[in-house]
């Protein structure tokens, strides 16, 4: 575990790294031109879950608690898209992500006041539990939540421009995807410098050794819930922006299997790093895209896979390529 | 739109007590405790599992509830096979309880195909595995049953109803409780009595105790697993005749589930059973007041128990 | 007087470990707490440095009562501990470990948005607390690949770069083979005198470094204290060595005091 790699593998990229990030970001911004709108479609829906699970990691790789109810921050975030462009006819994006932010603080520092107390099982439980009731109070309170049936989402004005005149996948893959992929960049930029920071540093003190961080001054608990509060905000954003895209909000989005996706996409992909989980982000939506509808079976297979990782890599693919790089290098002596 | 839902409960509350023993509010009282207790008793099965594997090998397994899932498609395959072969569905009791013994090989497989290789692991990872079963079992009862659900017919009716204050029960809950009960005190006598009991008894308070004392460990992981999964398989045999066989059957316990062991407590055998009466009645209250709150009541009591006693009603020092 | 214990009681159920365990320690000071293994002395350390409540008795620090504060607290106000067992952050590098301590003294724990690595107080001082360790060669190795006694020295110097005054240490060169613990209690020595720690305490088995370093002996027994008192005066007190020390120190003391 760690996210600070010392393989030579990893200094390799260091030295490059800027150069590897733009050449990525170059390929996303080509993609919709060269890949066509369905990859597009894809990979717009990844940029959304990805920033979920930059927050998700937070939490999991760099503070050691893992949540099986994620999922409710995210459905949150979408939630709110629903009811600001549809019930309440604000229809501009910017707003619905900032008030998406607020609402979901508000909700982490309730939740996280009573959840980080607890670590391990307990947490991931309670979460998941948080998760459910967030899912049994969106059916039951229908006449607010719209059920399960759920609500529809409008299309929002991206920087005040009305685009409702544009197609469906004209406007998804083409205005939309440019927006998202720049909420997706930023994301990720400040969620670099968080984990950079000292606080990063004392999140994961807290998560290898709670006691000894206490006894070097650090607020273990209050860092944790400060974590969390990050945490659910990303989710939430993420499920702000996939809103619009999947267009209608409902309670499945909280069901716990959902909060256990955003868990295997980051085991996919490796928490140990940090670009790991978008990596699992990206497999993932590209896999169940292909095995759905080849396999009638996906959640075994799925299920297998997770288990193989948890038994055999646990550094998910990530760690994989690292693990392969690194005797490479180690071959050629760099 | 209700607003004060409390008010209302307690308004029910308070017309019942008032009336006192006028036969109409018993019945309702009745009625909401013991379909309560019954509920609990199938939940206690699947707690009591839990609650066997946690205490020996620290894993909480989030595969109980599709456990229970299976056992309780099976049961409807084996009560089907009874049927077929002309006995009786007085008997019907007889394949549900072998239906959920029968199951126990998947304990096996499950304990030697997977969980063995992640028992010196962090906790959060074994909870992962766990997650990964519930996956396979989800996909490979799809495969072996289809999307729709499965139901007995006819089953319950045959046993009757009694009447018991004013109310009428069927008689299948009554023996669904009182299966329970016995399975109860089974599990008490094995704990206290037998030396297979205390072993269990004493790896759950020291891991190292068990294989200090020159047990082989591997066989007692692999007897409470199996134990702990034919209990819950056994849990959702037995409640087949009082509904379907579904696939998001065990999805939803697994809220109950934990619920049931943060009130009795981490570990515990009496918490399994205390926390599952407690949840048990709490549900069949809320389902019948204001079933909006179903779930919601359920877990204020649960944080409740969280924030002013972690360890649970019979916990140990464990949080 | 910069530390007190004052009557402190302190047992789990029916099984009492401290009975009534009262001392001062003043500025300056290096006090060395000895006692047999089972006397209490680790549920001491952790009852001074507010881990544990004792039933009975409070423990002042510079005037406040500190009795149960918890670890972070009191290492705000400038108390730290080291660990008997090797207590370290597995994945973090030498600089990490000690950058913690030192961004924790600074009060930075919670800046989210700054880079770490570009923060110059941060690095200068982790620097220094590095040399003065001698670990400054090994700064980016994994502490969980560091040899034993480094990890142990690690640990201490991640306590250190709080610039606590009081620093109580468990057994510090515990896990050390015999060559190096002398080694490393003069680093010990260098580092707080350059760091302004005022007092030390230790918790140590190792008789020649008792007397060696001590201003002043605490001798624990069936958690009361049974001698406090400097290194000479308990040399003479050949009774409560023995009945403190065990056989081994008895021989020890008494072979050398045959010479």
């Amino acid at each position: 575990m760690g996210s600070e790699p010392n393989g030579s593998f990893a200094a390799l990229i260091r030295k490059r790294q800027t150069w590897l990030l733009l050449a990525g970001i170059l390929c996303f911004v080509l993609l919709p031109r060269v890949g066509g709108q369905y990859t597009s479609y894809l990979v717009l829906t990844f940029f959304g879950y990805g920033v979920a699970l930059l927050g998700f990691n937070l939490l999991f790789g760099y503070t050691g608690l893992l949540s099986f109810g994620h999922a409710l921050f995210f459905t949150s975030g979408a939630y709110t898209v629903s009811y600001l462009t549809a019930k309440f006819a604000i229809p501009y994006m910017e707003v619905s992500i900032v008030v998406a932010v607020v609402v979901a603080v508000v909700i982490a520092a309730l939740i996280g006041a009573i959840c980080v107390r607890y670590i391990k099982i307990y947490f991931a439980l309670l979460m998941l539990a948080f998760g459910m009731l967030t899912y049994s109070f969106l059916i039951k309170f229908y006449y607010i939540t719209g059920g399960d049936e759920g609500m529809p989402v409008l299309r929002p004005h991206l920087l005040g421009f009305d685009l409702s005149s544009m197609a469906k996948m004209d406007f998804l893959t083409g205005w939309y995807y440019y927006y998202v992929l720049t909420v997706f960049i930023i994301a990720t930029w400040i969620m670099w410098r968080i984990v950079s920071s000292h606080f990063g540093l004392a999140l994961r003190a807290v998560r290898d050794n709670p006691e000894k961080a206490y006894y070097l001054g650090i607020d273990v608990r209050r860092y944790r819930w400060y974590a969390f509060i990050i945490s659910g905000a990303y989710a939430a954003v993420g499920g702000a922006l996939v809103a619009p895209v999947i267009g209608n909000v409902d309670p499945t989005l909280t069901y716990w299997t959902h909060s256990g996706t955003l868990v295997f996409m980051t085991l996919l992909g490796g928490f140990t790093n940090f670009l790991g989980p978008l990596l699992g982000g990206l497999v993932y939506i590209f896999l169940q895209d292909g095995v759905m509808s080849l396999l009638h079976y996906w959640r075994f297979v799925f299920g297998a896979m997770l288990a193989f990782i948890v038994i055999v890599a646990p550094g998910g693919l990530a760690g994989a390529i690292e693990l392969i790089a690194n005797k490479y290098c180690a071959k050629k002596g760099a | 739109m209700q607003v004060f839902p409390i008010r209302h409960a307690a308004a029910i509350l308070k017309t019942t007590l008032a009336k006192g023993l006028d036969g109409h509010m018993t019945t309702d009282i009745i009625n909401i405790l013991m379909s309560g207790i019954f509920y609990a008793s199938t939940l206690f099965l699947l707690a009591a599992g839990l609650q066997l594997v946690f205490g020996v090998q620290k894993i909480f397994n989030l595969a109980c509830g599709s456990l229970y899932a299976l056992g309780a498609y099976t049961g409807v395959v084996f009560v089907e096979q009874f049927h077929n072969m002309g006995i009786s569905p007085l008997f019907s009791i007889v394949p549900l309880i072998l239906a959920g013994l029968s199951l126990f090989f998947v304990g096996i497989i499950i304990e030697r195909g997977l969980l063995k290789f992640v028992y010196e692991r962090d906790e959060s990872f074994q909870l992962l595995l766990t997650f990964a079963v519930v996956l396979m079992i989800e996909d490979i009862i799809r495969f072996i049953w289809g999307t729709s659900p499965k139901s007995t017919s006819g089953v319950y009716l045959v046993y009757g109803q009694i009447h018991l204050l004013g109310s009428v029960i069927p008689v299948y809950n009554l023996i669904v409780i009182l299966s329970s009960l016995l399975i109860a005190v089974l599990i008490g006598f094995m704990l206290m009595k037998t030396r297979f009991g205390r072993i269990i008894r004493a790896t759950a308070d020291d891991r190292q105790m068990g294989e200090a004392l020159g047990v082989n460990m591997r066989i007692v992981y692999i007897k409470v697993f199996t134990l702990g999964t034919v209990l819950g398989t056994l849990g959702g045999a037995l409640v087949i005749p009082t509904t379907a066989a579904m696939t998001e059957m065990g999805v939803e316990l697994i809220v109950m589930a934990f619920a049931v062991v943060v009130i009795g407590g981490l570990g515990s055998m009496k918490g399994a059973f205390f926390g599952a009466m407690v949840v048990g009645i709490l549900r069949s209250f809320a389902i019948s007041t204001y079933p909006e709150l179903e779930l919601l009541l359920i877990y204020l009591i649960v944080i409740g128990v969280l924030v002013f006693k972690p360890e649970g009603l019979f916990g140990g020092s464990r949080a | 007087m910069i530390l007190s214990a004052n009557e402190i009681f302190k047992s789990y159920g029916d099984f009492g470990v401290l009975a009534g365990v009262s001392f001062q320690i003043h500025e300056g000071e290096f006090v060395s707490i000895i006692g047999p293994n089972g006397a209490g002395k680790t549920t001491l350390i952790n009852v001074l440095t507010g881990l544990l409540k004792p039933n009975n008795g409070k423990v002042f620090f510079k005037d406040h009562d500190i009795t149960g504060i918890g670890p972070a607290k009191l290492s705000r106000l400038g108390m730290a501990r080291s660990f008997q067992l090797v207590n370290i952050f597995p994945t973090f590098t030498v600089m990490e470990f000690i950058k913690l301590g030192v961004l924790s003294r600074q009060g930075k724990g919670a800046r989210f948005y700054a880079i770490l690595k570009r923060d110059r107080e941060v690095n200068e001082e982790a620097e220094e607390v590095a040399q003065i360790f001698h670990l400054e060669d090994k700064r980016d190795v994994q502490a969980k690949n560091l040899p034993q006694g480094d990890k142990k020295l690690l640990d201490v110097a991640s306590a250190f770069a709080l610039r606590p005054e009081v620093i109580l240490l468990d057994e510090p060169t515990s896990g050390v083979s015999t060559s190096e613990k002398n080694k490393i209690m003069e680093i010990l020595i260098d580092a707080s005198k350059k760091m302004g720690i005022k007092s030390i305490i230790q918790v140590e088995h190792d008789m020649d470094l008792v007397f060696g370093f001590s201003d002043r002996i605490i001798a624990l027994h069936s958690g009361k204290v049974l001698a406090d008192c400097t290194p000479a005066e308990m040399e003479k007190n050949e009774a409560a060595m023995c009945a403190v020390v065990g056989e081994k120190g008895c021989f020890k003391i008494c072979s050398s005091l045959l010479e």
